[in-house]
């Protein structure tokens, strides 16, 4: 359980950024440091094991479950962070450059023929129903960065051929994708999976490439359960000046940064209203919803639930509250650069 | 009536690889150099004296990752890039008008007539903006090659095949055109398996007037969208032979193409030499009058095309019965799902599906409203998913057996008007 004390220490900006990479730990400070971490990541020699056949039985969906199935690909694009060049919340100018090299998800269409949307941070949203079998077929079409990557998934169940942990010598073959190869996983949607899970690349370098963009979300549900009338994911994390190359830090909710450049969300009263908000970064966070209560798993009615990397909490609610409202991280440092957005209801 | 059957199976199809020329044996392409270090240069093939004369000289003067850039003209030469240190070699014509950089094979004799490029054990070559013509086995052969691109190409009578990929891994065949081939325009072969491919790009292709528009013999991983067939005997056919390694053809999808008009009986006058009658030349026979045959093969995707005008079927699947591999002889987990048949009633296939009902989980959805399919109760068009044997149906299987060994090749053709289309005049026995 994370108290007061640990949490406010554990989100001081002080905290270093650290990168394992090829047998080498990097303190990746300045841009420089960055480059070594991505050079050595673009040098990590294909594990042996990596190619080996499955000795696992291949999974298969559960009796009236289905195949729900996937193209994605990972490449790095040109991304915006504020395209607006403003955080509508204080009316505060953005000024500086805002567009760095992404490393992002894309969903494809069968054999990867065509794009189906763009290119973004979250990457595309997996859903599927408790018995379903979730089949990625996973491609690494990016030709500039020259790393592995992969998809790893939280909350589903897999064996270890389809992890998708780049993991040394023991490594199996869905956790080291060469550019231009792909792979297909496949995932088990079990009871215990039920809820909103990361998913993100797990790859050599997959600090680096993670906060650079590489990561999405799962959405499982019980049998038969319907989906909220409005539903939204927020993924809070930060783009770090020697990552991006740009001349600031940046706090970001799914990859931009400040009100109006953040996902505006609307809704409209009596609606059934959900926000999935998971921490992609090394900091805690919290969300808040201003004029906006919740129940938590165990009950109690909270308006800033605290959460860490790679963890998810959910906040669903009946609307019955018009009007513009704000939502935010409520670490102060977060919210005053750009971990804010709007929330719209008619 | 087994070893009955299995003859006749033979006859169905066999697009024969190119078996009168030597070439280098198969092996695996293997692990990749690293690139090339030091400056990349590029190297100018033009008629000014700073230049090199030919593209074969600039070749050998190349180093991996170098740039040739070839001027508007005429060439006749064989040029062949070999040598492992060329990875990712650059060979640029005219990209906008391929026509004006031409290779022409007339006179050329030996090694030099047979290909207008061939690259062997060279990873990621690029060809872009050239045209090729009267080359005797292909017009741009690639084989043993990780990654390559072969793009805003032309090739015209050429052999066999007008682009060809054999043995190798991945690459993409872009924004090209082949016609007048007595194999396929386009060619994916011999794939060889892996744990994580990588993938090959078929798009934004035109292909007329060959045998096949294109055939792709044990190929896996192929992707093959957004392009033309027609005019040729047959239009795509994926199919499983014992003449190259790694049967059957699998995971490959064929995307929002356009099949129609495959109707070209090159058997009565061709503008190739026609090798596949076997009055003539003792090779077995294709049909003709084929959109898309699947001829063994598994977990193919063919989905989104618009099927028209094919006056055989515009579908057909069947396991490859004649295979000696025989666990790759059935055709197993492939889906035909969103489709559009017959161009809206306004040029109809002959038969929209054949399908005997071969092999297991292989299902058909949201193709619209199909007509006269074989067998005709549609008994064999399962909704997808499906999971179990399909069922063969052997009245459907007998008739497209004999379909595809009559002699009168349009014995069993149905017969519809086309639609205008135009540009395109569709071609079925050719006149000069």
């Amino acid at each position: 359980m994370l108290d007061r004390r640990s949490f406010l220490t554990s989100t001081a900006a002080a905290v270093p950024l650290i990168c394992s990479v090829g047998g080498k730990t990097y303190d990746v400070s300045t841009a420089r440091e960055v480059d070594e971490a991505d050079a050595a990541a673009a040098k990590t020699p294909r594990p042996k094991a990596s190619a080996a056949q499955s000795e696992f039985p291949t999974p298969q969906p559960a009796p009236g479950g289905q195949v729900r199935e996937y193209w994605i690909q990972a490449r790095s694009k040109r991304w915006d962070i504020a395209p607006k060049k403003v955080d509508e919340w204080m009316k505060n100018r953005i000024t500086g450059r805002t567009t760095f090299r992404a490393f992002v998800y894309q969903q494809m269409s069968a054999g990867f023929a065509d794009p189906i949307g763009r290119a973004s941070m979250p990457g595309p949203t997996l859903e599927a129903e408790v018995g379903d079998l979730l089949v990625v077929h996973f491609r690494n079409a990016d030709k500039r960065l020259n790393q592995a990557v992969t998809m790893h998934p939280h909350g589903v169940k897999y064996n270890p051929e389809y992890d998708g942990s780049y993991l040394g010598d023991y490594t199996r073959a869905g956790g080291f994708i060469a550019p231009g190869e792909e792979f297909t996983y496949r995932w088990e949607c079990t009871p215990d999976s039920v809820g909103v899970w990361p998913y993100h690349d797990h790859g050599p370098n997959h600090t680096l490439n993670t906060m650079r963009g590489l990561f999405g979300a799962v959405i499982v549900r019980p049998k038969g359960a319907g989906k909220p009338d409005v539903e939204q994911i927020l993924m809070m994390h930060s783009f770090a000046p020697q990552v991006t190359r740009l001349p600031r830090l940046f706090q970001a909710v799914n990859g931009r940064s400040g009100a109006g450049n953040t996902p505006t969300v609307t809704a409209s009263v009596g609606q059934d209203v959900a926000f999935h908000v998971t921490g992609f970064d090394s900091n805690f966070h919290t969300f808040h919803i201003h004029g906006h209560r919740w129940k938590d798993p165990a009950g109690t009615f909270v308006d800033n639930p605290g959460f860490g990397p790679n963890e998810t909490v959910t906040a669903r609610f009946t609307e019955d509250n018009p009007g513009r409202w704000l939502w935010h991280c409520h670490v102060f440092s977060h919210q005053d650069a750009g971990m804010a957005g709007w929330y719209v209801v008619n | 009536m087994r070893t009955g059957l299995a003859a006749i199976a033979a006859l169905l199809l066999v697009p024969s690889a190119a078996m009168a020329i030597d070439y280098p044996s198969p092996k695996d392409p293997g692990k990749l150099p690293p690139r090339p270090n030091g400056q990349e240069a590029t190297l100018h093939v033009c008629k000014k004296p700073r230049c090199f004369h030919s593209i074969q000289e600039a070749v050998n003067a190349s180093r991996g990752g170098d740039t040739i850039k070839v001027a508007n003209g005429k060439y006749k030469e064989g040029v062949q890039v070999k040598n492992k240190g060329r990875r990712g070699l650059r060979i640029i014509g005219n990209k906008k008008n391929p026509g004006k950089v031409l290779l022409n094979g007339k006179s050329l004799k030996g090694a030099k007539a047979q290909n207008a490029f061939f690259v062997n054990d060279v990873d990621d070559v690029t060809i872009r903006g050239f045209k090729a013509k009267n080359y005797k086995a292909n017009g741009f052969f690639l084989t043993n090659v990780t990654g390559y691109l072969l793009k805003n190409l032309i090739a015209q009578h050429t052999g066999r095949y007008g682009a060809y990929a054999f043995n190798s891994k991945g690459g993409t065949m872009a924004k090209s055109e082949a016609y007048e081939m007595s194999d396929s325009g386009f060619y994916v072969g011999q794939t060889p398996p892996q744990s994580k491919p990588k993938r090959t790009f078929l798009k934004n292709l035109k292909s007329h007037t060959n045998v096949l528009g294109y055939s792709g013999t044990n190929m896996r991983y192929v992707t093959i969208q957004d392009s033309q067939f027609w005019n040729n005997g047959i239009g795509i056919v994926p199919n499983a032979l014992d003449s190259e390694d790694f049967a059957p053809p699998e995971f490959n999808v064929i995307k929002d193409n356009e099949i129609f008009w495959n109707n070209f009986n090159y058997y009565l006058g061709a503008p190739f030499p026609v090798t596949g009658d076997e009055t003539q030349t003792g090779v077995f026979p294709f049909p003709v009058g084929l959109g898309i045959l699947l001829f063994g093969g598994r977990d193919t995707l063919i989905e989104g095309n618009k099927i028209y005008g094919n006056y055989a079927a515009g579908f057909a699947m069947i396991d490859q019965l004649a295979l000696e591999q025989e666990d790759a002889r059935t055709v197993d987990r492939n889906t035909i799902q969103g489709n559009e048949f017959g161009l809206g009633g306004m040029d109809l296939n002959g038969r929209d599906i054949a399908y005997d009902g071969s092999g297991s989980d292989n299902c058909f959805g949201d193709n619209g409203d199909t007509q006269n399919n074989l067998p005709a109760d549609n008994s064999e068009l399962v909704a997808c998913p499906f999971s179990g044997a399909n069922g063969v149906n052997t009245d459907a299987r007998n008739e497209m057996i004999q379909i595809s060994v009559d002699k009168d090749r349009e014995a069993h053709w149905i017969k519809h008007p086309h639609a205008d289309k135009a540009g395109y005049t569709p071609l079925e026995h050719y006149g000069g």
